[in-house]
């Protein structure tokens, strides 16, 4: 089973294939001309499977870089759902 | 499928020189994730070629199916929800839900209804539209509970029950199955009001993971089976016949076996649909012949053949049924309660499907029995179907008096008393042509298939043409057995595609479907597309003893040298031409 992150870089991965590992754990909207609303959705039902969660509308708007995601779901436990 | 693994297949290489399978997903909700889960499916059972999917606009269905450029698609899918028969049945439209409004809403949905069956009927007749009745719930508009079916529900649904009847007997038209959606996609797991408000999804993940997956299996193709071998003692029965008797067997509820007669019911359908039904089982021949004379039976006896009971090993039965139906072991299944016994006709034959009879897990018996109508499907049995168990067995009365002839010689076919008739551009709508170009492997020009909108782009063009060929002697009729297409060019016939049913062969149909060419066409020489295929050696043998050498792709055959070679022909011809 993959740790937390590794499962977050994943998921990243999937809805930004053109980024390596190190730019994933780097990324944020700005800096990443395909992040756009589409790919938000996206890559917020990506991880809200893989993590089985539901993320708040509003809050989901301010979750826009890897670090954002990683924190909230470190914060929410649920990086420790199975 | 996950969203994320649905992601990663489209992240997977794509061959760029392979054919791209063209798909439009036409609906009148943001496509979203739906056309991610679809695009993934048909990259899976499309595993040679790209895929495709285009999208049209939000809230535009009935536009989304008009604007579209169907010369260019291989399908078209169409997901229609209620909110595309009226939007006031959405989160995204504040319309009323008043009971004027209500009276409204039923109308309007009959006029929307309408109006999307006429766009589909178009559609269907250029490229395969699959499609879905609505899959979600209705809002709580109703003033009923939701526990109640009142009469705006129950009109609404009578509105889309009657669009869909009349939607599934448009040709080219196919129906996701409501009853397999539920199956796969349970009703309370199918809304996502967030999604929906957020940004115009409906659909929850898992319900349009399973959307694309009846979408993507109702646009493939699928070759279905053509036969079936069952065994008969704990399987077409309960019971041992050799131990427990003629009526010892059952098949009833007192005796707690009613699964072997549902399977009975089912193979008995399934023979009246033209599957071939065999029997290979190992018993007291005699015995067995009393068994089948127990009138209660299901399945009638005369929609068994071959029936092989002997103590031979099973894999030498099979090979037996398999020659006499003249057809591949790939299609065809073959059914056993003993896993001992279908390991070994599996290693004579491994590319025969082998099922176990699970004889004492009645659910296990229904799955089977659902799987088999599945590997059978058909969604029009024509007139050949019904007539394929007879010309086998008629076939089989052929090849008796033509051996005892020694062969089929002159006098034998002369006395045959056989007659063709031709069906000169009798029309694409052909169901049984283009089900025979789609399925015949031997007497086969160059193995081509063609999907539904692929075989009718074939005749577009005014030099194109399409032949038909049926047959009958006196050893009864085998219906249509040949079919012939290509286009004119001067006095040269380019053929495109030739097949004939292996029934047929011995017959010298072959001449006279050249012959007819010749003579009907004013044709002077013959190009064959042909291409060699792993199954096509009939065909090949054919032409080669025809031209005098192996065939090869556009090889060609002049009048003058097709007249010296050509046998004695002895049939009765009619013609039939249509403009």
């Amino acid at each position: 089973m993959l740790d937390p992150k590794d499962r977050l870089i994943r998921c990243f991965s999937s809805v930004f294939p053109g980024l390596s590992q190190e730019d994933i754990l780097q990324t944020s909207a700005d800096a990443v001309g395909e992040w756009d609303s589409l790919s938000h959705v996206t890559l917020a039902a990506v991880i809200q499977e893989e993590f089985g969660i539901e993320i708040d509308p509003q809050i989901l708007q301010e979750l826009n870089s890897f670090d954002a995601f990683h924190e909230y779901l470190e914060r929410s436990g649920a990086a420790y759902i199975e | 499928m996950k969203l994320i693994e649905a992601l990663e297949i489209l992240r997977r290489p794509v061959n760029c020189s392979a054919r791209t399978v063209r798909v439009s997903l036409a609906c009148g909700f943001t496509p979203l994730h739906l056309k991610t889960f679809l695009e993934a499916q048909l990259r899976e059972l499309f595993p040679q070629s790209n895929v495709s999917v285009i999208s049209g606009r939000y809230g535009d269905l009935v536009g989304n199916i008009e604007r579209q450029d169907l010369s260019e698609l291989d399908a078209m899918a169409l997901p229609i929800e209620w909110s595309d028969l009226d939007s006031r049945l959405g989160v995204r439209t504040l319309g009323g839900w008043r009971p004027d409004d209500l009276i409204d809403i039923v109308e309007n949905v009959k006029e929307s209804a309408e109006r999307i069956q006429k766009v589909i009927s178009e559609a269907a007749r250029h490229v395969r539209v699959v499609i879905s009745m609505p899959t979600l719930p209705l809002p709580p508009i109703f003033t009923t509970s939701s526990i109640q079916a009142g009469s705006i529900e129950t009109r609404l649904h009578s509105i889309v029950g009657l669009t869909a009847e009349s939607l599934s007997q448009i040709q080219g038209v196919c129906l996701a199955s409501q009853q397999y959606l539920g199956l796969i996609s349970p009703l309370n797991d199918r809304y996502d009001l967030k999604a929906d408000l957020a940004v115009g999804f409906p659909y929850t993940l898992r319900h349009a993971s399973s959307v694309a997956t009846s979408f993507s299996k109702l646009i493939r193709n699928r070759p279905t089976k053509k036969g079936l071998i069952t065994d008969l003692d704990d399987v077409l029965w309960g019971g041992i016949v050799g131990d427990d008797g003629i009526d010892g067997i059952s098949w009833e509820l007192d005796r707690h076996t009613q699964m072997h007669g549902l399977y009975q019911q089912v193979l008995s359908a399934l023979a009246g649909t033209g599957v071939l039904i065999g029997v290979a089982s190992k018993n007291d021949a005699q015995t067995v012949k009393q068994a089948f004379e127990r009138t209660d039976l299901l399945l009638s006896k005369n929609d068994l053949f071959p029936i092989e009971v002997n103590w031979s090993r099973k894999s030498d039965s099979v090979q037996r049924i398999l020659k006499t139906w003249n057809i591949g072991a790939d299609s065809v299944i073959f059914i056993d309660d003993s896993p001992m016994e279908l390991a070994e006709v599996k290693a004579a034959f491994p590319e025969l499907e082998c099922r176990l009879f699970p004889k004492n897990d009645d659910q296990g018996i229904w799955d089977l029995l659902v799987d088999l109508r599945a590997a059978y499907e058909k969604t029009i049995v024509t007139h050949e179907d019904r007539l394929r168990l007879n010309s086998i067995r008629g076939a089989g009365d052929w090849q008796r008096e033509s051996t005892l002839a020694g062969g089929p010689s002159d006098d034998f076919l002369q006395s045959a008393d056989a007659s063709i008739t031709f069906e000169f551009n009798g029309g694409c709508d052909n169901t049984r042509a283009f089900a025979l170009v789609n399925k015949t492997n031997q007497f086969n020009l160059n193995g081509k298939r063609f999907a539904d909108h692929e075989w009718r782009r074939l005749f577009d063009n005014q030099t194109s043409f399409l032949l038909t060929a049926s047959y009958k002697d006196k050893f009864g009729p085998l219906g249509t057995i040949a079919v012939l297409f290509g286009s004119m060019h001067g006095n040269i016939v380019h053929l495109s595609g030739w097949v004939m049913s292996c029934r047929a062969f011995s017959r010298r149909i072959e001449y006279q479907c050249l012959k007819f060419l010749f003579d009907n066409l004013n044709a002077e020489e013959i190009l064959f597309e042909f291409e060699p295929t792993q199954k096509n050696t009939v065909l090949h043998e054919f032409l080669s003893d025809l031209l005098k050498m192996p065939p090869v792709q556009g090889c060609s055959l002049a009048k003058h040298d097709f007249l010296a070679r050509i046998p004695s022909l002895f049939h009765h011809i009619e013609v039939s031409v249509h403009a």
